[in-house]
């Protein structure tokens, strides 16, 4: 990611030196990265459809699949569908529809896909979110307790429980967890969703999966690591050092370097991953989520759903690393200055 | 099966009564009310009877909508939106008389509307409109054309008369007020989500995650079915789906995956029945690979295989073993014609008749070349059992020393494999077939080329010209003899290895009776189905 935003960033600063000079360095930084997103979605949609495109395998040749025919693929229903043959064609006339806020609507249901997806998307924001609170809520008084106290018999089998945690593979660790549920504890609608009248999920429902992904999707080893060094390497600095002996907050001193940093850095580089993870957990608790969403839009090749899919993911990763980025230059305000002089050199 | 032919015999080229139902409750004397949940593997793209080809939805449209005539449970063909029918002596006029008494289900804000003959005339245009896309369009390509005589007439024209054309009269009426486009239905049409019927069960919801909650129609012409309410719940995992039954979250599984039927048998709670299905696995050769061009080997492949051992530890012993290329349950298929027998000396003795030798690895060899082959499997949503038989098969193959290679392809690969380029030595595959059993095009030598049923390029001058002769004749008897022979001389070709129908079961909670299943349609008398309170 990084050398694409250099070559973009030197493109802003060369018209950035005649037209932007005196706004705010802030909204410079901003329109310098909603620049770089936007030709890194660009770059994604690109990819994503020449895969789709060279992937065996024609999306409307589902639609006329029934029994007992093999059938040409597409044939007439390209023509009946109006979709163009050519694949830059196709290309062009997604990009131009996703360009005025119409990503198509899906071979398979025929539903408009932005619609479906901001509709699943929810859900999985939800899960992916919530997923990083649990694994938060679990990690970080591990890692502080373990910073601070350093290595203990609390500190230790707690650190690798945790790292046994995270090497658990999450689909078994669910189907695990989906078992207790069932057969030790006998709470089945817990497991299933719904009581069996009709009615909507339970809600308590929710947490398991969240939980489930939280605790299995291997982030958890690595943010107690990364924590604990950077706190551990902050509380041993000067100024921690001097706070301490003056008798201030050592807490209030070490907060914003050896804590809100390394967290939201760990968080934003690991949405990948926890996107990843909720295919999975999405596809074990029945959870009507963009994973699923995407899993079955894969084996049908219904391109305009798995675009739509793809394009909102990348906003996700990119939203989390612009999100960290500011917490980081809000935390540190030398830094911006910093990285543009770095820039310039 | 039988029975049905027999039955459509009868009927042809006469004129039958009904005697009428009256709309409102039944007086059968059983209770009305209670709500029956059942769970489906997977959920449907659409809920219309044009558009849908997917199981999950075909099963939904029984309940909701009505053909001109129906199949009973002992499959004879019987009126359903028409009360009578003429036949012209020529086999090429259909003339149906319709009901009087039938409305659409009426969506909000909608005054009840009656089903007319300007409905079928519209079901028929919508279906075979260049713009919508159905797979039912080659099933109905026999009609020439669609007539209303008055509201409550229609005259079909068949280009030429054909075998059991009544039964081709099932297909399901759409009202001319439902869909938005007035001449074609595609699946962004709004009706395809929100369908009306004049089916015995109204859609009454489809929640965010997929639930369908159907609704009994009061109006219903057959008189009103006990059951309040039909839920269709979607599940992702079998395992969890079964899980569901078994702590009553759902009352009723359309199709228990075979591992779970032994949890389910021991569980008094629950009824498992069986439907037959009309589909068949089997191994499919690829007879332009020379190796495999010779009849010998690939009987010899048959003789090497223990099938029924293979469905006994696979799917719990449930399915028939078969010898020929129609469905065990069908009338076509020749009980004549007993199944190879598992004999590998059998197989050896073919395969060195066919000139292979021992080579030093223990592989068979000919000329210096080996007897190894790839055999291409499409991974499925449920491929645990299929990994299985696959991995079976090459064992027993390694047993008389063939050397097979699997391969695992993604669906849509292995379909291009298969049936385009024709790149394979064996496949794994099951057909499943409609009522029509019609296999023509599987072995037709018109048929070989891309994306052609024939994809193995078995060529057979006499089956062509038994298939042929099978197509065009009108006397059932006839066919029926004909497809006996052709069982015959196809399970001694063996362009395939035919290895068995499974036995489909259902399992759902005692509480629910009066349970009749349509081998494929699954609800067609679910209007009977009632709870003992």
């Amino acid at each position: 990611m990084w050398p694409s935003t250099r070559t973009s960033s030197s493109r802003t600063r060369t018209s950035g030196s005649l037209s932007l000079k005196g706004v705010p360095r802030v909204a410079r930084v901003l329109a310098r990265e909603v620049a770089v997103t936007a030709l890194l979605l660009l770059g994604v949609s690109v990819v994503v459809f020449a895969i789709l495109y060279l992937a065996p395998g024609d999306p409307f040749s589902l639609l006329l699949e029934g029994q007992m025919s093999a059938g040409v693929p597409g044939q007439g229903v390209h023509e009946a569908m109006g979709a163009p043959k050519e694949w830059h064609a196709r290309y062009l006339s997604w990009l131009a529809g996703m360009l005025r806020g119409n990503f198509g609507a899906s071979i398979r249901t025929g539903l408009p896909v932005l619609e479906e997806i901001s509709r699943v998307g929810l859900n999985t924001l939800l899960l992916t979110l919530g997923s990083m609170a649990v694994t938060l809520l679990v990690a970080v008084p591990i890692a502080l307790y373990a910073a601070v106290r350093g290595v203990n018999r609390v500190s230790f089998p707690l650190t690798m429980a945790a790292y046994v945690m995270s090497a658990l593979p999450v689909f078994w660790f669910g189907y695990v967890v989906i078992y207790l549920f069932l057969h030790t504890f006998g709470l089945f609608p817990l497991a299933l969703g719904s009581p069996g009248t009709g009615q909507g999920p339970n809600r308590l429902y929710l947490l398991l999966p969240i939980v489930v992904l939280g605790l299995g999707n291997g982030t958890l080893g690595e943010v107690i690591r990364h924590l604990r060094e950077e706190m551990g390497r902050v509380l041993s600095e000067d100024y921690v050092r001097t706070a301490r002996a003056k008798g201030a907050s050592v807490w209030k001193h070490a907060f914003k370097e050896g804590f809100l940093i390394p967290v939201t850095e760990i968080v934003a580089s690991k949405i990948p991953f926890l996107l990843g993870g909720a295919v999975i957990v999405e596809q074990v608790f029945n959870w009507p989520g963009m994973g699923r969403m995407v899993w079955q839009a894969a084996l049908d090749r219904d391109f305009p759903v798995i675009m739509g899919i793809a394009v909102l993911a990348a906003v996700f990763v990119r939203t989390g690393s612009l999100l960290q980025r500011f917490v980081y230059i809000a935390v540190n305000p030398g830094a911006s200055r910093e990285t543009a002089e770095r820039r310039a050199a | 099966m039988k029975r049905v032919s027999v039955a459509m015999l009868f009927v042809f080229g006469m004129t039958v009564a009904v005697s009428a139902w009256a709309a409102g409750p039944r007086k059968d004397g059983r209770p009305d009310g209670g709500t029956v949940n059942y769970g489906e593997y997977g959920r449907p793209a659409t809920l219309d009877p044009v558009t849908s080809n997917e199981m999950v939805s075909l099963r939904i449209t029984e309940l909701v909508f009505n053909g001109l005539v129906g199949i009973n449970e002992k499959q004879e063909i019987v009126p359903e939106l028409a009360e009578r029918w003429d036949v012209s002596k020529d086999g090429r006029t259909y003339v149906f008389s319709l009901r009087k008494d039938v409305t659409w289900h009426v969506r909000p804000g909608e005054a009840p509307m009656p089903f007319t003959a300007d409905d079928v005339v519209f079901t028929y245009n919508v279906m075979m409109h260049p713009k919508t896309i159905t797979p039912l369009k080659v099933r109905y390509e026999f009609i020439e054309s669609v007539e209303k005589s008055d509201d409550h007439t229609v005259r079909f024209t068949l280009k030429r008369p054909i075998l059991n054309a009544l039964a081709k009269f099932t297909f399901k009426i759409i009202p001319k007020h439902g869909p938005s486009n007035p001449a074609y239905l595609t699946r962004e049409d709004p009706f395809v989500r929100r369908p009306i019927g004049t089916g015995p069960y109204q859609l009454k919801s489809v929640s965010g995650d997929g639930e369908i909650t159907l609704a009994a129609n009061n109006a219903y012409f057959k008189g009103r079915p006990h059951l309040d309410t039909i839920v269709a719940k979607p599940f992702a995992d079998q395992n969890i789906l079964t899980q569901a039954l078994m702590f009553n979250a759902i009352d009723m599984i359309v199709l228990v995956n075979p591992r779970y039927l032994p949890e389910i048998q021991g569980d008094k709670r629950f009824v498992l029945q069986p439907y037959n299905a009309l589909s068949y696995s089997f191994f499919g050769y690829n007879l332009r690979n020379p190796l495999l061009a010779d009849r010998r080997v690939r009987k010899a492949f048959t003789y090497a295989l223990n099938r029924q051992e293979m469905l006994d530890s696979f799917f719990n012993g449930q399915g028939t073993i078969i010898s020929g290329p129609f469905a065990p349950g069908s009338w076509a298929y020749n009980l004549d014609v007993a199944p190879l027998p598992y004999d590998p000396q059998a197989a050896s003795a073919l395969l060195k008749e066919a000139g292979f030798s021992p080579g030093p690895d223990g592989i068979l060899q000919k000329a210096g070349k080996k007897l190894a082959l790839t055999l291409k499997v499409p991974i499925e949503k449920e491929s645990e059992a299929v990994k299985r038989v696959v991995l079976a098969f090459r064992n027993y193959l390694k047993g008389v020393g063939v050397d097979i290679k699997v391969e695992f392809e993604e669906w849509q690969a292995w379909k291009e494999d298969v049936f385009f380029e024709h790149d394979f030595d064996i496949i794994f595959a099951t057909w499943v077939f409609d009522d029509s059993a019609d296999i023509s095009s599987l072995f037709l030598t018109a048929e070989i080329g891309p994306w052609r049923n024939n994809f193995g390029g078995y060529s057979n001058p006499e089956v062509d010209s038994l298939l042929m002769e099978g197509k065009l004749t009108l006397d059932h008897e006839k066919r029926r003899t004909i497809n006996r022979k052709l069982h015959a001389v196809l399970a001694e070709e063996t362009p395939y290895t035919f290895l068995w129908t499974l036995t489909n079961y259902t399992a759902y909670h005692r509480k629910i009776r009066h349970v009749a299943i349509h081998p494929y349609k699954f609800f067609s008398y679910a209007d009977e189905w009632f709870i003992e309170p």
